[in-house]
């Protein structure tokens, strides 16, 4: 039986794994040289006290590459679901070999569980090499990008859930829907759709924020209305590394939030809009400067506001990173462990 | 002939046609709140002189909703090609019906012919449709990104998607008649499609028209000297000395764009990568040094060192023409495929094929 599965999957694992081979020789080539480049330059920036010049100067190396290297590990998941996984039962049940397959000394199941054992561990092979590879690669732009959260799902073990996760799925519908083509497309589909779920649903909620409390300090603040709304004002979110920042807002004890009416009654020097009175009258994502002229009407007003509200920040810290990575993994592992036994059930009870 | 084509594709063109139609909703319904956005937040932005705040604020509207589009618009025609293109003929081949279907009254090209002119042409309508689309709806966003000559941008507006779904459908086809298995065929698809498309993408649409030239002064501000125009498609920026020698890329010294200059105790300026400056800081800038003052002390340095910079850029002006280009590209390549096709499944007796 493996023996038949290895003639059978041969050819595949040949051309993903000469493909894997190919990137590994291309990252062992540029990898050495980002590393020095890092320790060149990055690594002793400190003393020069001149980091953000010298940081973007290194994540301009390889930008491309990096870029690429990304949508691979994104997409391979889903191609080895799409290619390895739907054909491995809707083929045999198209063309009718699986007439032949099953009526052998090997019962059904068993006939399944090494096909899904063996190519299922390829998959996780495969993904996991890639991930390993990529993430040693890019290490040192990761760390100069302090984002780990930015790339979660394009490093480290989470990879290995999702092509186990697509696998099983690709398996489930090829024995579901009987034929190749549709079954592949359902792949797609359904592939692409929990992973865009979990991602801005589930996992944000993988784990309860941490909401850290700082004073309000005027040094930090700016003025102005977001999205056409009413004009407060717009705390710059603090610099904690690694984080995965969900909002910056400013409430007060109770929790409410800053009212804008609230704001006027307190400050009414400030709501005067424009470029002589209060400041910028809009506001995207970063900190806005506040003209020197209404510096100390905003520094009062700060400090007034100061006394019952403060600023809330709502973030997972960087240390949960590798807690969000083996979570997501574990569900993702588990969503195909029971994929896998829908596959046994519908496989002894409703085939004939 | 028709009818029975029909029949095999109805239900791969309702799944398709009805995506298109769900996602023209939710476009509809959000196109026009896009463009009051833009009316409200971008438009009045040079009155308030703040509109970097402003733009990056409408940028951060139905962020979800651009990456998605842009990503279903850069990968459609690759499923177009796989889903489509390489079971055409590769699963008559492969399930053994071709002995039936060819050998009606019906003549071998003329069934082929048939399939491929319905498949072909929903598949371009299809890519065109949704280019349209996204094209319209983004349009706002575009404008304010001035980005319309990224690589990945300017594959996923205006023409270029159809003539990539025609080359991936064409890539497909072919596949499948060499190939004659479905899944290889449609594996050997989106290689040969991926690859294609890097290759025009890098090697190829740079030179689709001869880059215009410029030699201009070293400006330390790069970008308001005049050159390149916003929506200019820079395709390399390098940096000169006086003799003519290349001293830096991207506008900078080095290869990685960098500019910086040491100023000495006594006022002497070091412009790095480069020597002594000929002038230097005036005395009542050091040690109080006032930015205005050190600039352009700085920009003085540069204009007596004889920096100059060469620019080789697409004008914005020259959009549509590349778009032309490339799409008649990718068609012409995928008219040649599919005559391939044809040859191939006539031209020769094969093992397997009926002669």
């Amino acid at each position: 039986m493996i023996r038949l599965t290895w003639r059978q999957f041969r050819v595949q694992a040949a051309v993903v794994f000469g493909g894997l081979a190919v990137v590994a020789v291309l990252l062992a080539v540029t990898g050495p040289h980002l590393v020095h480049l890092y320790d060149s330059t990055v690594a002793t920036c400190q003393a020069h006290g001149d980091c953000s010049t010298v940081t973007n100067a290194f994540l301009a190396n390889d930008s491309t590459l990096r870029t690429w290297l990304n949508i691979l590990l994104i997409v391979i998941p889903g191609l080895i679901g799409i290619f390895w996984g739907a054909p491995l039962v809707a083929r045999e049940i198209e063309t009718g070999t699986y007439r032949l397959a099953w009526t052998q000394s090997v019962t059904r199941t068993r006939w399944l569980a090494v096909k899904l054992g063996a190519i299922g561990l390829a998959t996780m092979a495969v993904a996991g090499l890639l991930s390993l590879m990529v993430t040693w690669w890019s290490s040192p732009l990761d760390r100069a990008h302090v984002d780990p959260f930015g790339t979660f799902d394009q490093r480290d073990i989470v990879v290995i859930g999702y092509a186990a996760f697509a696998f099983a799925l690709g398996v489930t519908a090829g024995l579901l829907i009987r034929r190749t083509v549709p079954a592949m497309a359902t792949t797609l589909v359904g592939f692409a759709a929990v992973r865009v779920a979990f991602t801005f649903w589930v996992r944000p909620h993988l784990m309860t924020p941490v909401t850290h409390t700082l004073a309000l300090d005027p040094a930090n603040m700016g003025y102005g209305s977001s999205n056409g709304g009413p004009a407060t004002l717009q705390p710059n979110p603090p610099d904690i590394p690694n984080a995965w920042v969900y909002s910056t807002q400013i409430v007060d004890k109770a929790g409410h939030a800053l009212t804008p009416s609230f704001l006027a009654s307190t400050c009414p020097q400030l709501s005067v809009p424009g470029p002589a009175g209060g400041g910028p009258s809009l506001r995207g994502a970063s900190h806005l400067p506040v003209p020197s002229g209404a510096q100390q009407v905003l520094q009062d007003c700060v400090t007034k506001v100061g006394a019952t509200f403060h600023e809330a920040v709502v973030y997972q810290p960087g240390s949960r990173y590798w807690a969000f990575q083996g979570y997501e993994l574990a569900i993702y592992l588990g969503a195909a462990l029971i994929l896998g036994g829908v596959c046994f059930w519908w496989l002894r009870r409703r085939i004939t | 002939m028709l009818r029975l084509t029909w029949r095999q594709f109805r239900t791969q063109a309702a799944v398709a046609f009805g995506a298109v139609a769900a996602v023209a909703v939710v476009l509809a319904i959000t196109g026009p709140r896009v463009v009051n956005f833009y009316d409200a937040l971008v438009a009045p932005c040079a009155v308030h002189a703040d509109c970097g705040v402003a733009t990056s604020a409408f940028l951060n509207k139905y962020h979800f909703l651009q990456g998605a589009l842009n990503a279903v618009v850069l990968v459609l025609p690759a499923l177009i090609g796989i889903f489509w293109g390489a079971p055409l003929v590769a699963r008559e081949l492969e399930a053994g019906t071709y002995r039936l279907a060819w050998t009606q009254t019906v003549t071998r090209w003329r069934w082929l012919g048939v399939k491929v002119g319905v498949l072909g042409l929903s598949s371009l309508a299809l890519a065109g449709v949704f280019s349209l689309m996204v094209t319209w709806w983004s349009s706002p966003f575009d404008r304010v990104n001035a980005n319309r000559f990224t690589p990945a941008m300017f594959g996923e507006r205006g023409i270029t998607p159809v003539g990539y779904a025609a080359l991936a459908f064409a890539l497909g086809l072919s596949a499948g008649v060499v190939i004659r298995r479905t899944l290889p065929a449609m594996a050997a698809t989106l290689a040969a499609f991926i690859g294609a498309r890097l290759a025009a993408t890098y090697w190829v649409r740079p030179n689709l028209s001869a880059p215009l030239r410029a030699v201009s002064g070293f400006q330390l501000d790069s970008g308001t000297g005049g050159l390149p125009h916003s929506g200019d498609w820079v395709i390399s920026s390098q940096t000169i000395n006086a003799a003519g020698k290349v001293i830096g890329d991207n506008g900078g010294i080095g290869p990685s764009g960098n500019v910086g200059f040491d100023v000495g105790r006594d006022g002497a300026i070091t412009f790095q990568g480069v020597g002594l400056c000929p002038n230097k800081v005036p005395a009542s800038a050091v040690g109080n040094p006032s930015p205005s003052s050190v600039q352009a002390a700085f920009q003085e340095c540069a204009h007596k060192l004889g920096i100059r910079e060469i620019l080789h850029y697409q004008p914005a002006g020259r959009y549509w023409a590349l778009q032309w280009y490339e799409t008649a590209i990718f068609v012409g390549l995928a008219l040649m495929l599919v005559g391939f096709s044809f040859w191939w499944i006539r031209g020769r007796r094969r093992p397997g094929l009926p002669g």
